[in-house]
């Protein structure tokens, strides 16, 4: 497949290695933080990591948007969705998700109406199937699932959906960024950016990396040739003194973005004051909510939402792996207590969560094995 | 193209999928094999059109 088959190629894989070999100082250690879950699952599918020398060690930062969601906000989903008449919808991984009471998948099994979706879409059209029962869609996701969200609420709206609702737990990829930054017990050298998040909201948020904190960013795409050529790219502004946002994924990422979807994104939401991240707590102006113009549409206004704050379970340390502190193998319960079939923590559930890629990749061990 | 399988969940993650656009319905909503896509954010689509679809949407034109 074009543009697929030749960023897998691994006579080029190699020649890329070595060039990161080249450019790697000797007896310097570099940690690369890529803020992407999706980046994390390829490479751990592909093994990007052993092509890489002992002394560049990729972190895995807050770039799944499940693994973020914090369990108070499930507990509320649980609470609205066990409501008579309701039909709650959410993408598949969501409802594997802990909260403090079980998971909406546990829900469903107490006899609430709770259903997978593949896109908001859907959720609309199963509104507009039943127009007996009132329909919410637990949105999550970073600026790449926010506009799918905001377009259909917007047809909702032009369509006069009277019984179609969005629970909003969309969040913002720049704020936790900077917390992570400002966060003491973490040392970055550079980031790989966010691909598709990028696509939407083009390279430019990004440059108070290199302008505030002296860090260089490069966007990548999600193909392992992608990845280790913007590994090398990071390394190579390292070495040349260089500090600056690159964009390795031209063939998809205007360095502006989509401006069609950011005004999509600026009519339909406005930022909370505040969100909470699972592992990171609230960080200011980093979670999206309905704007007063779809207010009509706002779940969070149309039930009662308890609100509750739930403290994550002791023997989790997904907050540590979040931010990159630890290693997913690190946590006590790791590949024990805590696995993909029953996970503690919501970085083992999705699959672009750390732990999950890690475990099913057979990552058990500190040891790597550097070709 | 869109199934939770072993692999993972496009529309849970942050990444998006090549799709072909198969048909344009009357009200706007391009078709993608089984998948129905939002494309206002690529502008006019038409069929053999590749695009970059994520949740539902089409959020780029495939390169």
């Amino acid at each position: 497949m074009k543009f697929v088959d030749e960023f897998r190629d691994a006579e080029l894989g190699r020649v890329l290695a070595n060039e990161i070999l080249a450019t790697v100082e000797p007896g310097r250690h570099y940690k690369v933080m890529e803020v992407c879950g999706g980046h994390t699952h390829t490479i751990y599918k592909y093994g990007v990591d052993d092509l890489l020398p002992a002394n560049v060690e990729l972190v895995h930062g807050p770039g799944c948007p499940v693994c973020v969601i914090p369990m108070g906000r499930v507990d509320d989903g649980i609470a609205v969705a066990h409501r008579a008449g309701v039909i709650f919808t959410c993408f598949g991984d969501m409802m594997r998700v802990p909260g403090g009471a079980g998971t909406l998948l546990d829900a469903k099994a107490e006899g609430a109406d709770v259903r997978m979706v593949y896109s908001p879409l859907d959720a609309l059209r199963i509104a507009r199937e039943n127009p007996e029962r009132e329909v919410i869609f637990f949105a999550v996701g970073f600026e790449t699932t926010a506009p799918s969200t905001a377009l259909t609420l917007m047809r909702a709206k032009a369509e006069r959906v009277p019984n179609f609702f969005v629970f909003c737990n969309h969040v913002t990829i720049v704020p936790p960024l900077r917390a992570l930054l400002e966060s003491p017990d973490l040392r970055l050298d550079g980031f790989i950016g966010p691909g598709h998040v990028s696509t939407v909201v083009g390279a430019r948020p990004f440059e108070f990396i290199p302008a505030d904190y002296g860090k260089p960013v490069v966007i990548s795409g999600f193909e392992p040739l992608d990845l280790l050529q913007s590994v090398h790219m990071v390394l190579r502004q390292l070495a040349d003194g260089r500090c600056e946002v690159e964009n390795q994924y031209k063939r998809v990422v205007p360095y502006d973005g989509n401006p069609q979807a950011l005004r999509v994104l600026a009519e339909v939401f406005e930022l909370r004051p505040h969100f909470e991240w699972r592992g990171l707590g609230f960080i200011s102006h980093s979670g999206l909510k309905l704007s007063a113009a779809y207010a009509d549409f706002d779940a969070e206004l149309r039930y009662e939402v308890p609100g509750v704050r739930v403290a994550d379970p002791k023997a989790c340390q997904c907050g540590e792996v979040l931010k990159g502190v630890i290693k997913p193998w690190e946590c006590k319960v790791f590949g024990t207590a805590c696995t993909p079939e029953r996970p503690i923590g919501t970085c083992m559930v999705s699959s672009e969560g750390a732990c999950a890629a890690y475990y099913n990749y057979g990552r058990f061990a500190r040891e790597r094995v550097v070709v | 193209m869109t199934d939770c399988g072993e692999d993972h969940c496009v529309t849970c993650s942050d990444e998006a999928v090549a799709m072909r656009v198969t048909e344009v319905r009357p009200d706007g909503i391009a078709v993608c094999g089984d998948a129905e896509v939002l494309t206002a954010l690529v502008g006019d689509v038409a069929p053999g059109d590749e695009l970059l679809v994520h949740a539902g949407a089409a959020i780029a034109r495939a390169p």
